[in-house]
């Protein structure tokens, strides 16, 4: 983990976040959504202090989570690569640019390179579909990708 | 409250308001199939095989989840629903291993193989310790059909074996939830969840953690309520399913919970709720640890005696009398110190005793680790200081209570228990006592309760009752008192017996605070999976010795699911390797010999490759290596070559392990100028695998699969049959076929072409113990005659071989080879780095 997660994390103080919210389980996504909305992501800290204030069991708070794509666990990287697998970059060949990038860094979607340096993200529509299959890093995109391509575009960046 | 009245495929019927229409079904005597509900968990709608059809309501609603209306007319049968129904079991299905349910040999296997093969994952009902009581597949044998539209997608999560207890394979789960229900039901806040979503949803905790750190604690009610194979109670899983059910209670701390004991076979097996309620649930030590104790295999089982120095075991009448003349010699001095994990008869009698020999008598409470001071062991009474005074100069120990140093001191000793003590080595006499289960007997429990212990398991060797000891004894010290005729009269003559002071620990909410002892002994030296919750133990996994000399495993990974590819370095047996040659492999000193056809070896690195079934003890010893170990042995090449002659065309069949081992047969047969066919079976296309160097050796290769899957629908011998069909059409011939797999596929094999006048030959597998023609475990019968496997084989003549006695000496160490599964301190040391390893799961 990057040290300035670390420090975040550390800084953060969640009591006041919690004490903006009561008891009753329907708080359960807007704490999660503010918390993350803090931390870019939900730690274990985060999900076992949640299920606390609402009496819930941490795994049923996890279960919960991980039902929405919005809820990632890994802090993200310096670079945030989304790979778009929608209908028109699927079927060309999103899922091997996919794969393609996930053997290159070494993770799988969801999680975040040991270094810090990427995480890495699968996404159903960025709604340029005229130029499959799309990849986004940070705020840009880029269209038409192959496996090469985006190999090439990760060297760049590192 | 008035009642409501509705139909059920036009029978009248009235429900009390709240009721379900399945309520309602079950009430008017109309079966609707369900999966996910339970009688002991609120709705949940989840499998949907319970959809009915209302008028009036549009759709097909679930009838487990809706309230039954006034008037409603509910149809639980039609065209429709069947169909639907027919759909949700075979989507149900395809992400459940199903090939047993399809597969158009089942009923003959079944019959030849009745019990399950102790796999390590479950990828079809033969290999799946829940074969006996799923009602996945009870529900699919009742529905009839082998017909199944959809591919089966096996998910390939790992095996979660790294807990205490349990073991749970999640590519069975069909997501029932019932276990995370039961869980929120019994402990208010679940251990485990359903997590993620859509395909990727699973029954799992936060973060992957492990369950001894997720909150639970191990009750097992999730395992009982399973309906498939998913959660096993990794003791009693191999056993089959209990043969009876006794309701009974547990000793193990002052608790006293109320139980029902499954046995098997007049043994005992598990512990089990009495219901599946929050009051009713157990502690990991009740539901798991009881039946862990009374098979333990340090049990005493024979009365010993010591005299000059020299322990002899003798019969009951003799140690009985030593017993009684050491405790008359010492009247007036004899001390007392018996466990508090004893039914109120024997602490009866043993006060009787006391009272009858003027001596000291006391109880051990049972205790939590916590209370105990480091360094400080079970609280024992003042008087027996009184040892070194020789105040005290005998004493009757029931439990391993006793320093060496102390007993040392005493001038006689008798041990009464069922495992042995420190002081075993210095008792004048031990006499071996049933244990929990296997006598009977009352107990008080803290809250002021009297339950009874049922007597249901069968106690090992000559161990004898406590209770029948102490009057015997009672009876030879002539002590009155002591003269019972049942135990009805020992427990009618209790008249005030106080209820033990609470346990100091809430053992079923808490795993962290279970009981350290049992009788004195260290719990988890008895049953070493105790450990992961802080138990005490005097067994250090650092101190295992990790062999440095042997062979160097060069490669090992998981082929398929349950298959393994293992590559060793062993030089001289590749050098001299013939194909059809095995080897004997040990992984470490203490292991069993067990044989495995070489599937393939390279002279030139020296290595040898062979493909491993997880399917016992020894297999997944083997498979739990690491890459860069060393395993003790690798004995071979064994056996004789397959003779290797030019014939013609040779048809070739490889089954499940049987595929690596046709390799070497299929090169050399070829490169023999033979036209090579080869086939492989598997139960599903997922569990295929060689295709590709297989099909480079041969001219033709042909695949089966057991669920039609891939290539032929059914094993090897329709695929022979094919070819044959084929091959004779064409007017050629099939010179020579070799088959290698189980017993029934080459069984079949065998009946298969006995007609027709090809010569078969077939790898046999019978028990093998050295592999060198001595012991002659391996003996089988080749047309009247008795062949040693190991030397003669592996292949013989398929039609001359005596099948029956071939099955029969398979099968003689069945219950040995379950027995030999959990018990092993070996699997209990391949468990714990891992439990380490993943901690508290927060990846700090």
């Amino acid at each position: 983990m990057a040290t300035t997660q670390r420090t975040k994390i550390a800084k953060l103080d969640m009591t006041e976040i919690f004490e903006n919210h009561g008891r009753s389980r329907d708080n359960l996504i807007p704490l999660l959504q503010e918390i993350q909305e803090h931390l870019d992501y939900l730690p274990p800290e985060a999900i076992s202090r949640v299920a606390d204030h609402l009496g819930l069991s941490e795994n049923d708070v996890y279960g919960v989570a991980t039902f929405y794509a919005q809820f990632r666990f890994h802090p993200p990287g310096r670079h945030r690569i989304k790979v778009c697998q929608g209908t028109a970059c699927h079927v060309r060949g999103g899922g091997m640019v996919l794969d393609a990038i996930s053997r290159k860094i070494g993770i799988v979607p969801g999680e975040t390179s040991p270094d810090g340096n990427f995480s890495l993200e699968r996404v159903a529509c960025f709604g340029s579909c005229a130029l499959p299959p799309v990849v986004v890093v940070d705020d840009t995109v880029y269209g038409r990708m192959t496996a090469r391509k985006t190999e090439k575009l990760i060297e760049g960046l590192e | 409250m008035s009642q409501i009245n509705l139909t059920i495929d036009g029978k009248s019927v009235a429900v009390e308001p709240g009721a379900t229409v399945l309520e309602a079904a079950r009430r008017a005597g109309v079966a609707v199939p369900t999966i996910c509900d339970h009688k002991d968990l609120s709705p949940y709608g989840a499998c949907r095989m319970c959809i009915v059809e209302i008028e009036g309501v549009r759709g097909f609603p679930t009838s487990c989840t809706t309230p039954a209306a006034e008037g409603m007319q509910v149809r639980t049968a039609s065209p429709e629903l069947e169909s639907l129904r027919k759909r949700t079991m075979e989507l149900m299905l395809s992400g459940h291993p199903n090939s047993c349910l399809v597969c158009p040999h089942r009923e003959a296997c079944e019959s030849m193989r009745p019990k399950a093969t102790k796999a390590g994952r479950s990828t079809r009902c033969g290999f799946c310790s829940n074969k006996e009581e799923c009602d996945i597949r009870t529900m699919a044998l009742e529905a009839g059909s082998r017909d199944l539209n959809l591919p089966t997608l096996y998910a390939a999560h790992n095996l979660e074996r790294g807990d205490p207890f349990m073991d749970r394979d999640y590519n069975l789960c069909i997501l029932c939830a019932r276990c995370w229900r039961i869980c929120e039901k019994i402990h208010g806040k679940p251990a485990i969840s359903i997590i993620n979503r859509g395909k990727d949803a699973r029954v799992g905790t936060a973060f992957h953690k492990s369950h001894v750190h997720s909150g639970c604690t191990f009750c097992g009610s999730c395992i009982d309520i399973c309906p498939t194979g998913t959660l096993t109670d990794r003791f009693a899983r191999w056993y089959g399913k209990p043969d009876a059910k006794t309701p009974s209670a547990c000793l193990l701390c002052p608790e006293g919970c109320a139980l029902i004991a499954q046995t098997h076979s007049g043994k005992l097996v598990a512990a089990t709720m009495t219901a599946f309620q929050s009051e009713a649930s157990l502690c990991a030590l009740g539901r798991f640890g009881m039946a862990q104790i009374v098979n333990a295999s340090t049990r005493l089982l024979r009365p010993a005696i010591r005299e000059n120095d020299e322990a002899f075991t003798v019969d009951w009448d003799t140690a009985l009398d030593s017993a009684a003349n050491g405790l008359k010699q010492h009247a007036g001095r004899v001390g007392i110190l018996i466990s508090a994990a004893t039914t109120r008869e024997e602490r009866h009698l043993y006060a009787r005793l006391a009272a009858g020999l003027n001596g000291r008598f006391a109880v051990v409470p049972t205790l939590p680790v916590d209370p105990l001071p480091a360094g400080q062991g079970t609280p024992l009474p003042e008087w027996l200081a009184d040892i070194q005074s020789g105040k005290i100069t005998a004493l009757i120990l029931g439990g391993d209570f006793l320093e060496r140093e102390l007993a040392r001191s005493l001038d006689f000793l008798l041990v009464i228990d069922g495992l042995p003590v420190r002081v075993q080595d210095q008792a004048d006499v031990v006499l071996p006592a049933a244990l929990l289960a296997e006598s009977a007997g009352t107990l008080r429990t803290a809250a002021g309760q009297i339950r009874s212990l049922a007597r249901i398991s069968r106690a090992p060797g000559q161990a004898k009752s406590e209770w029948e000891i102490l009057r015997d004894i009672g009876q030879k010290l002539d002590i009155a008192e002591m003269h019972f005729d049942t135990l009805q009269d020992v427990t009618a003559a209790i008249t005030d017996d106080a209820p033990p002071a609470s346990f100091p620990g809430r053992p079923r909410q808490d795993v962290f605070s279970l009981p350290a002892t049992y009788r004195g002994h260290l719990l988890a030296d008895i049953i070493p999976a105790l450990s992961a919750f802080g138990l005490p133990t005097t067994y250090d996994p650092s101190q295992e010795v990790q062999p440095t000399e042997g062979f160097e495993l060069l490669e090992i990974r998981e082929l398929v699911p349950n298959m393994h590819l293992l590559r060793i370095h062993a030089p001289q047996v590749a050098a001299h390797a013939k194909p059809g040659q095995f080897v004997i492999l040990m992984a470490r000193e203490t292991s069993e010999r067990a044989p495995f056809t070489l599937a393939d070896w390279d002279a030139a690195t020296g290595s040898i490759t062979l493909i491993i079934e997880e399917v016992g003890r020894s297999s997944r010893e083997l498979i739990s290596l690491s890459q860069g170990a060393r395993l003790a042995h690798v004995s071979g090449p064994l056996g004789q070559a397959f003779p290797v002659e030019r014939k013609g065309t040779v048809v070739l069949g490889g089954g499940c392990y049987g595929i690596g081992a046709i390799l070497p047969l299929a090169r050399a047969l070829k490169e023999a100028g033979n036209r090579v066919i080869s086939v492989i079976e598997g139960s599903s296309a997922y569990l295929l695998y060689w295709e590709d160097k297989i099909r480079a050796v041969s001219d033709e290769l042909r695949i089966a699969t057991k669920d039609g899957t891939r290539g032929t629908y059914g094993g090897v011998q329709e695929v022979f049959q094919e070819i044959r069909e084929r091959e004779e059409d064409q007017g050629a011939a099939i010179n020579m076929i070799v088959a290698v797999g189980c017993t029934f596929m080459m069984r079949m094999v065998s009946e298969l072409t006995k007609p027709w006048d090809v010569s078969t030959f077939v790898a046999l597998n019978p028990i093998m113990v050295d592999g060198t023609g001595m012991c002659g475990a391996c003996r089988v019968s080749i047309h009247d005659e008795t062949k040693f496997a190991c030397i003669d084989g592996p292949f013989f003549d398929a039609h001359g071989v005596d099948w029956d006695e071939l099955a029969c000496r398979r099968g003689a160490y069945a219950r040995e080879e379950v027995e030999a599964l959990p018990q092993t301190v070996d699997l209990n040391t391949l468990m714990f780095p891992e439990t380490a390893k993943q901690g508290c799961g927060c990846g700090g």
